[in-house]
């Protein structure tokens, strides 16, 4: 569904590659969790799948359309128009002459799937609502895009904790339902163990574990600490990192 | 301030709030700042003006005019997408240019138009009705767009064009189309005053964007921005409000030759009172 093969990616002024031949391949439906420190290239190789940015070297393959989440909400959606104008923007690959308020019922419905009642703000302005809601809406925008590869960049980064657990069931529920290959970025290790098919971990620009199946399955927060205080100390690293599949 | 003057002011408002469109458009819904107008204004003038004078009918000599002020849309938008020159570059670079052009289409500076008929009459009244109905079928047509799949992915590409693009949208196209449709209006309106007055002289461009850009700021902070419909209100309702303004300011004894450092006071009032102290500033691309 998505493949990458030796991707680098360097930005000018900056005198070590940001991503140094990344060699990643994900089937139709799998979900994946990306984990890393702040400038371990994680952000870059999700707006290089996206077309974003463009590689240096190496090339993708993408059997499907994209949609994404971004940390910024003012990014993933338009603030100025209301709830139902943002979802129905979403909604149209294919655009016609009718009016886009013909979407409204079925929007509704998908909001009041939420259960969180912000369907009666359906007519609002978005920036009438928390920052909260309004990520909610950009996750739930994605989602129902109709893009068959979908990438999620700490989509739940801004929100409290229960909003964090909400969206991130609703995420997991409906990336099932609608067969979704999904990458997603976080730094919450309890969310990469506990949600996904697969674990890849990146350092310094290289893809450094990558578990699935089983291991995936019984992978323990702790053991994932770990690794990721491992890689962290300068001194053990090597080049070529490790991998634990 | 004199009845005539009222309503004098009223039929020259809603032929300022045609050009107030034509800024409106680019700028409100592509986040574009599009200084075309004081160019494709005196275009749409010139060529109305040739073409009733070749025996054309009025009405397919406005659309001529439409035609060819739009393509003058069409060209800074270009020069904008193609070279990356700043929009308000773009359009002041065009304006420049079409003087000359307007200049070699008319082959003189000005050109009376007395014996070539038109759409007014002496009747005020009838003169006010047409372009009231000139008006509604511009701006009916583009109000019901801009509801539909096309009109929301057209408003989306100035409100947040990473987004925009994200969906597919072809901001190209979108930024092609409204400035067509910007540079139209402009053609429209220097079409029909020159029809109005039957006279055409070649700097009637000069500072008209200052007086449409008055005319959406003084509708924007009466009834603001924040739905589509006071969007779509926005420019008729300060185009009539700000010819009313300037005819009390004429009639207290404001020389005529004051009224452009008058217009740009406004402008910047207006500014003023809506920022409330905060930097605001039009976006450049």
């Amino acid at each position: 569904m998505l493949s990458l093969n030796n991707i680098t990616k360097s930005f000018s002024g900056v005198f070590e590659p940001v991503l140094k031949d990344i060699n990643l391949s994900l089937c139709e439906g799998e979900f994946c969790t990306l984990v890393g420190a702040n400038g371990s290239g994680k952000s870059t190789l999700l707006k290089i799948i996206s077309g974003e940015y463009y590689a240096d070297s190496g090339n993708i393959r993408r059997n499907g359309d994209i949609s994404q989440v971004v940390q910024d909400v003012n990014k993933g959606t338009i603030p100025a128009m209301t709830m139902l104008e943002n979802m129905a923007l979403s909604r149209m690959k294919t655009p016609r002459f009718s009016f886009y308020k013909r979407h409204k019922n079925e929007i509704v419905e998908k909001i009041k799937s939420l259960n969180i009642g912000l369907e009666k703000f359906v007519d609002q302005p978005l920036e009438a609502l928390s920052g909260g809601q309004r990520q909610t809406i950009a996750t739930l925008m994605a989602i129902n895009s109709g893009g068959k590869i979908l990438l999620l960049d700490e989509h739940t980064s801004a929100l409290d904790p229960k909003m964090q657990v909400m969206l991130m069931k609703y995420t997991v529920k409906s990336v099932r339902e609608h067969g979704l290959t999904t990458l997603m970025i976080t730094h919450n290790l309890d969310d990469a163990v506990k949600y996904g098919d697969r674990l890849i971990m990146m350092h310094k620009g290289r893809i450094v574990v990558d578990v699935k199946g089983r291991k995936k399955a019984e992978l323990k927060i702790q053991s994932l600490l770990e690794m990721f205080h491992r890689f962290e100390d300068q001194s053990l690293l090597h080049e070529g990192g490790e991998d634990v599949n | 301030m004199s009845i005539d003057l009222f309503i004098n002011g009223l039929q020259q408002g809603l032929i300022l709030a045609i050009i107030a469109y034509g800024i409106m458009i680019p700028f409100r819904f592509l986040d574009f700042a599009d200084l075309t107008a004081d160019g494709a204004y005196p275009l749409g003038g010139a060529t109305c003006a040739v073409c009733m004078l070749s025996g054309m009918h009025p009405t397919a000599a406005i659309l001529v005019s439409m035609i060819c002020a739009g393509i003058m849309g069409i060209c800074t938008a270009l020069i904008h997408l193609k070279f990356r020159v700043n929009s308000m570059l773009a359009g002041i670079i065009l304006s420049t240019m079409a003087y000359s052009v307007n200049l070699r289409i008319m082959g003189k500076p000005n050109i009376a138009l007395f014996d070539c008929g038109g759409l007014f009459r002496e009747n005020i009244g009838y003169n006010m009705l047409i372009i009231v109905i000139i008006l509604a079928i511009c701006m009916i047509p583009f109000a019901v767009f801009l509801r539909t799949d096309f009109g929301l992915r057209f408003r989306a590409v100035g409100l947040n064009s990473d987004l925009a693009r994200l969906q597919g949208i072809s901001i190209r196209k979108y930024t092609i189309f409204g400035l067509f449709a910007a540079g139209s209006m402009f053609g429209l309106a220097g079409s029909l005053i020159v029809q109005l007055q039957n006279y055409m002289d070649v700097g009637i461009g000069v500072g008209i964007l200052i007086h449409g850009l008055a005319s959406l700021m003084i509708g924007e902070a009466i009834v603001g921005n924040a739905t589509l419909n006071r969007q779509l209100i926005a420019p008729l309702l300060g185009a009539l409000v700000y010819q009313q303004v300037q005819g009390i300011a004429l009639s207290f004894g404001l020389a005529p030759s004051d009224l452009k450092f008058f217009t740009g006071s406004i402008v910047l009032l207006v500014i003023a009172l809506k920022s409330g102290g905060k930097h605001v500033g039009i976006k450049q691309k």
